[in-house]
């Protein structure tokens, strides 16, 4: 392998790394930018998107489609996947979140903590504690891209992390929903005077964090080929990391600072002594934070007086 | 007739030997029931389990309780574990299963008079502290180490190695007794050493940097989440080394997870004897946990607590110094094979090199007699 | 007779009385301005009318319909809108963005119609584009609809805040401040723009400092001060009303003491 080659294959393993914590951190960052409250149940929701995700395939892998309809196969997993959670998601705002918007912003923290640890505890219960095999319908073989190896399913999954990344940017900057969205994230009393349901907009925003952190957990699955009831741990780390990097409550910042923070973990392991990948991507979080306290892309909150 | 006599004797038995009258023999276990290692865990409590059933009732016994304790992994949580067992009366602890818990919980336990029987725990250290009430079931990182030195130089005749670790205590501990084994025998090179976060699932920078390297073995000291990701990723990055790694990854789940990116990976355990016994107990363990496969540390709690009620239905004892009087001076056959402890509280016993071939762990080679399986 | 009526309002924030049993009437199709000192109590008559908060007593109507306990996303479908005194704009939206915020609940389309680009949703969104951009055009604003807000010099910002509360098409239009921070030229294209406005059928609830400006398109006053209405009439009375002065010197007077 030369140089060439390794750097190569060092950036897509970054790439592909990158656009899975950007995915889930999209989903902490909508949900911070509309209501201010770090959603620390994400993480169990990414989880339970791999759960589903997980199900679905193996059920559909037994009736023998992965073999006759692959693509619909894929389709259909990642669409239950994504719509379970984005009902999953809602559902959560609805009894954990709702209840509390009016309330100090520690409660609304506690009771996601609490949402968390319900949901954690929940998927141990009802899926074990321990590894569940993902079917692993793209195999094993790989693509040489100038000597780097890319696997057909990294090559899959990338291009349908772009696609949700670019749907989402679509979403929010052209679609007049997206639109009331981003005005709520700026300033929600303006947003209401304005005649904007914002209700309706929190649960949409809650519909969509998650089923993109449910379409990450798949991706998870496919690749890494199995799902735990507690992986939503370190990802959410990373992916929380990643938000606060980008500056949480903007959207490109955390597509960015999920590139950042795998290119970073990457780069680390592949040139450096590998024991110390985690200490440095905090250290690099807290430099940021340091020296730019809203994160890369971030803006000082909206004053909410009128 | 028969009825007759039985009656006899059971009244014979409950009036006349009024001294085992009320006596119980209590079990803790000690084991990750919470955390990514929650699976080993859990075989450690049902082989156990499955181990006071099968035995009951013990002679001079009226009753036999087993107690389950988390250890998570952790000293601490292992210690208030400990603990709790010991304020509830155990006479004998299994557990526990990562060397990190049970190296603290050994104070306790050996403080309060406790028999103590790791089914998981290898580091050497952990019966190199002059405790006469510690046994181990599984063979020492050392013996493993060893085990794979041999393997890689005598029947391999490779040249170049690159470890992987977790930087946990046992997986540091096999690293760093192979480097040892290795710098010995003078003829494998260690050419890399790596390190990855437990519970991480990409590995992959780590492994196009191996592959850059180009070692003929790479060794993955992991536990088996991380160990059936690594190798996937392996194989899908096309790293042409020999994979090899430890019983940490012996598991039905790592075959299940890595399916057919397992093909061709070496790997240390225990010998397996094929013995009715054996077949037997993987029998009863399927029918009452309701699975298809066990996990490898299921068989090792499974003699242990095996070993504790036999010394102590021998004995008709419970105290710590009787008990391991007894549990050391015999021989005993168990499901994972001979089971003889040293002084140390050691057992004789020393890995054998698996293969995994069409989805199944197939013995290979045998380090002590140097001879195909 | 489409009129707001408030009849009695009064708000208190802790001790504080803010607005005092206030009874006032804006006609439609007029222009009527609120003014006072300082801490009058001004923008809080907005807010209450705008459904920030409630007012603690009174009735707020509004065409015969009764505003005190709507939320103000309802009441600016009530054909309600307003600017704020410290301009709210959207800063990273642009102004095309802005307007077309501005015009939500005037518009339709669903998140599924909206993902899924409908033949409606597409003629919607065309019918919205063409319309904002006609609004942009009335407020000179075209040639900057795609820049973003919070890069607008100040006096644009200030009109874009028009442009926005005007395209939710409404009958009753409350500006706060509107000419603050403009330099004299930009306050006489306001002045024109708001008369042009009211020529549209708009009724116009004007809040200023501005006393060239307040005077000079004026066709009602309103003074508060403490809270409480303390003159009403045309123009030139209100110039002339004793009250009126006394309640201008003495703030005045205060703050040149606090300045010193
Ligand atoms: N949300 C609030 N909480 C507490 N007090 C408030 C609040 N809003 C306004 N006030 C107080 O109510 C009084 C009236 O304020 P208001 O903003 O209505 O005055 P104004 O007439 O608009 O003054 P200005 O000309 O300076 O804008 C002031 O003393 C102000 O400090
Ligand atoms: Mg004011």
């Amino acid at each position: 392998m030369d140089f060439s080659a390794f750097i190569l294959q060092q950036m897509v393993n970054a790439l592909f790394l990158g656009s899975i914590y950007a995915l889930i951190a999209l989903g902490y960052t909508m949900v911070y930018g509309i209501i201010e409250l770090i959603n620390f149940a994400h993480g169990e929701l990414f989880t339970a998107g791999a759960f589903i995700g997980v199900i679905v395939l193996s059920g559909l892998q037994q009736i023998g489609w992965v073999e006759t309809h692959f693509v619909l196969t894929l389709f259909i997993v990642f669409g239950l996947a994504m719509a379970y959670v984005a009902v999953l998601g809602v559902a959560l705002e609805h009894v954990a979140y709702r209840p509390l918007r009016n309330a100090s912003r520690l409660s609304a923290l506690l009771s996601a903590l609490g949402m968390s640890i319900f949901l954690s505890n929940g998927m141990m219960l009802s899926q074990g504690v321990s590894d569940r095999a993902y079917p692993q319908v793209f195999g094993l073989e790989s693509i040489d891209f100038f000597g780097a190896m890319i696997s057909h399913s990294q090559v899959f999954i990338i291009l349908l992390a772009f696609v949700l990344m670019v749907g989402l940017q679509f979403f929010v900057h052209r679609t007049r929903l997206g639109k009331a969205m981003r005005a709520t994230a700026q300033n929600r009393t303006i947003a209401r005077m304005l005649g904007i349901n914002i209700d309706q907009t929190i649960r949409i925003t809650f519909m969509i964090g998650p089923a993109l952190g449910a379409a990450a957990g798949v991706m998870v699955g496919l690749y890494y080929g199995a799902v735990r009831f507690d992986m939503g741990f370190i990802f959410m780390i990373k992916a929380f990391a990643a938000a606060i990097l980008g500056g949480i409550g903007s959207i490109p910042g955390a597509v960015l600072g999920g590139l950042i923070i795998g290119g970073i973990e990457v780069a680390w392991a592949a040139f450096l002594p590998s024991a110390w990948k985690d200490v440095t991507t905090f250290t690099v979080l807290i430099l940021v934070l340091y020296l730019k306290p809203s994160g890369l892309l971030g803006e000082s909150e909206a004053d909410l007086r009128v | 007739m028969k009825k007759l006599a039985l009656l006899t004797l059971s009244l014979v038995l409950a009036l006349g030997i009024g001294t085992a009258a009320g006596k119980e023999l209590k079990i803790g276990t000690l084991s990750p029931l919470t955390g990514p290692y929650a699976q080993d865990g859990t075989d450690i409590k049902q082989g156990v389990i499955t181990a006071v059933d099968a035995f009951s009732p013990v002679k001079g016994f009226d009753n036999v309780e087993v107690l389950p304790g988390d250890s998570a992994c952790d000293g601490g949580k292992a210690t208030m574990a400990a603990n709790k067992l010991i304020n509830s009366g155990v006479d004998v602890v299994v557990g526990a299963y990562c060397s990190s818990a049970t190296e603290p919980a050994q104070i306790p336990l050996m403080d309060a008079g406790v028999v103590q029987i790791t089914p998981g725990s290898t580091a050497e250290r952990l019966t190199h502290k002059g405790y006469d009430h510690f046994f181990r079931m599984p063979p020492r990182d050392d013996v493993q180490a060893w085990s794979t030195v041999e393997f890689l130089t005598k029947k391999q005749g490779v040249k170049t190695i690159a470890l992987i670790d977790d930087k946990q205590t046992y997986t540091a501990g096999l690293t760093e007794n192979i480097r040892k084994f290795a710098e010995d025998n003078g003829n494998l090179e260690i050419v890399a050493h790596e390190h990855i976060t437990p519970g991480d699932s990409d590995f992959t920078a780590v492994l196009t940097k191996l592959k850059r390297i180009s070692p003929d073995v790479i060794y993955m000291a992991v536990y088996q989440p991380e160990g059936s990701k690594m190798i996937q990723q392996a194989r899908k990055l096309d790293v042409d080394a020999t994979f090899m790694t430890e019983d940490a990854v012996f598991h039905p789940k790592f075959l299940e997870v890595a399916g057919s990116a397992a093909e061709g990976v070496y790997l240390t355990f225990a010998k397996a004897p094929e013995t009715p016994e054996r077949k037997a107990f993987e029998e009863m363990y399927k029918k009452k946990w309701n699975v298809d496969s066990i996990g490898s540390y299921a068989y090792y709690a499974y003699d242990a607590a095996m070993v504790a009620l036999k010394a102590a239905e021998k004995c008709g004892c419970t105290d710590a110094e009787t008990l391991s009087k007894t549990i050391r001076g015999t021989t005993w056959e168990g499901v994972s094979g001979e089971i003889k402890f040293d002084e140390k509280g050691d057992r004789e016993l020393a890995h054998i090199i698996w293969v995994v071939k069409d989805n199944q762990f197939v013995p290979y080679w045998d380090p002590i007699t140097g001879k195909d399986l | 007779m489409t009129e707001m009526v408030l009849k009695n309002v009064s708000k208190r924030f802790g001790g504080l009385k803010a607005v005092s049993d206030l009874d006032m009437t804006v006609p439609e199709g007029r222009i009527l301005s609120l003014i006072g000192p300082n801490g009058a109590g001004k923008t809080t008559v907005f807010n209450m009318v705008t459904g920030v908060y409630p007012p603690t007593r009174g009735e707020i109507h509004y065409n015969g319909t009764r505003l005190n306990r709507l939320k103000s996303s309802t009441i600016v479908s009530h054909g309600i809108a307003r600017t704020f005194q410290n301009i709210r704009l959207f800063g990273s939206m642009t102004v095309l963005e802005n307007v077309q915020v501005g015009m939500h609940c005037r518009t339709k389309s669903g998140p599924v119609r909206a993902l899924l680009k409908t033949p409606f949703e597409r003629k919607e969104e065309e019918a919205i584009t063409e319309k904002t951009m006609e609004l942009l055009d009335f407020f000179g604003l075209a040639d900057k609809y795609n820049e973003y807000a919070s890069n607008l010099p100040y006096g644009d910002q200030r009109l874009l805040e028009i442009a926005r509360a005007n395209a939710s098409s409404p009958k009753l239009l409350l500006l706060d401040e509107p000419a603050a921070g403009m330099n004299p030229i930009e306050t006489e294209a306001l002045m024109d723009l708001i008369l042009k406005l009211r020529d549209t059928g708009l009724t116009i609830f004007l809040v200023e400092h501005d006393m060239k400006l307040v005077m000079g398109i004026s066709e009602q006053i309103v003074v508060l001060d403490h809270g409480q209405k303390i003159a009403e009439g045309a123009p030139k009375d209100i110039q002339r009303n004793e009250k009126v002065i006394e309640a201008y010197l003495g703030s005045g007077a205060k703050a040149e003491k606090k300045a010193g």
